[in-house]
């Protein structure tokens, strides 16, 4: 058993190698992507600047807590990009017939179709959360963390879109809804909660799971709390096996296509 | 509302049949009114499909509408000269036109159209490359900016309260002046894009034009920076693509408008010109491989 699992884990991480690889065939678009993200990205270190000249502090938090919202954000989207981008097309897949080349795959289907892309630019959101981290608070413990946050931010926006992407084997036109909550997502965890009450502040933890993504752990990073520790954790568990059931549900439910493809 | 953009819709194509019927200048346009007005039915089709981007429009709005509310602490308190109300309408109206008029073919079209090879085919068509692109551009934002322009109306009325100070008789001008932004952007995006001649991909200098356009001019309006950086801010495209159309919209006046419209028409010049020597270098640069 634990064989089989090692085994999967080494395909996929070799899955994701291969898709790097073959992004950096052209070795400067690859940099470029990378660079150009993270000053992308940058940008909006000005919009913080101009809003804490105006206040001193934003919905609860200073200047270094919104940097830090803005690093686990940036780096938890990065990391879900970087190892399961084709979550994010899932819907593409199951309409146009195309998972059969992955249903014929001697391995874990969804593991297959998941780390089956990696999209170059996201490789600089990570890094770019990662710096952001260091230099506006770095500690050791706060770092490993950061780490953790990341890893379960990024399972939680990837759980989201593969629950809104199954939802195409019952509904055609499913898509845009996926495409809207990831984005709601990054629109709502680039400003503090703070500034959000009644039903909003429902909606950001218990619709859009953002609050569990981003928020929580920034509370937690900057005063530890593991009973709520616990609950970023549970939930993403939760979340992730709601949307692995949901596929597989799903899954019974996909007709192959006549698409002859071949994945090489 | 999807009701009022089909009626504008079918004024769009009505006004593009007469316009393709007219002799003298009209005649040199006719391939691209034809090309609009394909785009045009085109993008009438799916106006479901636009609708559903009123949900990220809706979302930003919500989280800015949430942010101004906490920062103006006090009613009445002024910041950089903008009221609350004013602040959010005029966020609202430059995300309308960023969301509305996304110039999505221009970035793209002309960097897929120059890596793909298809542009050995286009260069031979009895029309202007440049143009073709920019007469698509403007046929879809035609369908798409009226949904969002009633969209940010009806929100804002309903959210925000009426605008301190709107004339209605402005609206013309302000409609020009949105219009003229619009092509701006489109002229500065395009020339990004057909550095695809010299460069693989131009995506990433597209998101540093976005983000300069979005941070400086869309979020925020210029006179919120420190006051040296302003100077400096009035003489880039941020001025005339979002800032100007949305300051006549929060607070008209018409010697504001007037050197909103003159920096408008000189870089729609500028840009007229950048793009002419862009394009000429770059078909120089052009070679067939065939296949």
């Amino acid at each position: 058993m634990l064989t089989a699992v090692e085994n999967q884990l080494w395909v996929c991480l070799l899955s994701v190698k291969y898709n790097i690889m073959r992004e950096m065939t052209n070795k400067v678009t690859f940099l470029t992507n990378i660079v150009f993200m993270m000053l992308n990205n940058a940008a909006f270190i000005v919009q913080w600047l101009i809003l804490f000249r105006l206040r001193e502090e934003i919905g609860g938090y200073t200047m270094k807590e919104v940097m830090l919202l803005w690093g686990l954000t940036a780096s938890s989207y990065g990391l879900s990009h970087i190892l399961f981008a084709r979550v994010f097309t899932l819907h593409e897949l199951v309409v146009n017939g195309k998972l059969d080349a992955y249903l014929v795959l001697p391995k874990n289907v969804l593991l297959s179709v998941m780390t089956s892309a990696t999209e170059t630019s996201s490789i600089g959101d990570f890094l770019y959360g990662m710096v952001i981290m260091c230099v506006f608070s770095f500690g050791v413990g706060r770092f490993f963390l950061f780490l953790l946050f990341t890893l379960t931010g990024a399972l939680i926006i990837t759980a989201l879109a593969l629950l809104t992407g199954s939802l195409s084997f019952w509904l055609v036109k499913s898509e845009m809804l996926g495409t809207h909550m990831t984005n709601s997502m990054i629109s709502f965890g680039t400003y503090p909660d703070g500034i959000f009450h009644g039903t909003a502040k429902f909606l950001l933890y218990f619709i859009i799971p953002v609050g569990m993504a981003i928020y929580q752990p920034v509370h937690i990073m900057v005063s530890f709390d593991g009973g709520m520790l616990l609950r970023v954790l549970g939930y993403t568990a939760l979340l992730t096996a709601v949307a692995v059931a949901v596929f597989y549900r799903g899954l019974r439910r996909y007709s192959s296509g006549n698409l002859m493809e071949s994945r090489i | 509302m999807t009701g009022q953009s089909g009626q504008s819709g079918r004024m769009l194509l009505g006004l593009t049949k007469i316009l393709g019927k007219c002799s003298l200048p009209c005649r040199w346009m006719r391939k691209y009114i034809v090309i609009y007005r394909s785009v045009v039915m085109e993008n009438m089709q799916y106006m479901a499909n636009i609708a559903m981007g009123f949900v990220s429009y809706f979302v930003l709005n919500f989280v800015f509408m949430n942010l101004w509310n906490y920062m103006y602490g006090t009613s009445g308190e002024l910041i950089a000269g903008y009221g609350k109300e004013q602040m959010i309408w005029y966020v609202m109206i430059t995300e309308m036109i960023w969301f509305g008029a996304r110039p999505a073919v221009v970035a793209r079209q002309a960097a897929i159209d120059i890596r793909g090879g298809n542009i050995a085919y286009m260069v031979n068509k009895p029309y202007y490359y440049p143009f073709y692109i920019l007469a698509k551009y403007t046929g879809e934002w035609s369908v798409q900016l009226p949904m969002y322009a009633a969209l940010a109306a009806v929100m804002g009325t309903t959210m925000v309260g009426k605008l301190p100070g709107f004339h209605v008789t402005a609206v013309p001008v302000i409609i020009l002046c949105v219009v003229l932004g619009i092509t701006i952007n489109a002229v500065f995006k395009l020339c990004i894009g057909l550095f695809s001649f010299w460069i693989e991909d131009t995506h990433p200098f597209q998101w540093l034009y976005d983000k300069l356009i979005l941070v400086v001019g869309v979020i925020f309006p210029i006179e919120i920076f420190p006051e040296k950086l302003q100077p400096f801010f009035k003489l880039t495209p941020i001025y005339t693509v979002c800032y100007g159309p949305a300051k006549l919209v929060v607070d008209f006046s018409p010697g504001k408008c007037l050197e909103i419209l003159c920096a408008q028409f000189l870089y729609l010049a500028l840009g007229s010109v950048l793009i002419y020597v862009v394009y000429r270098k770059g078909v120089r640069k052009l070679y067939v491989n065939g296949g």
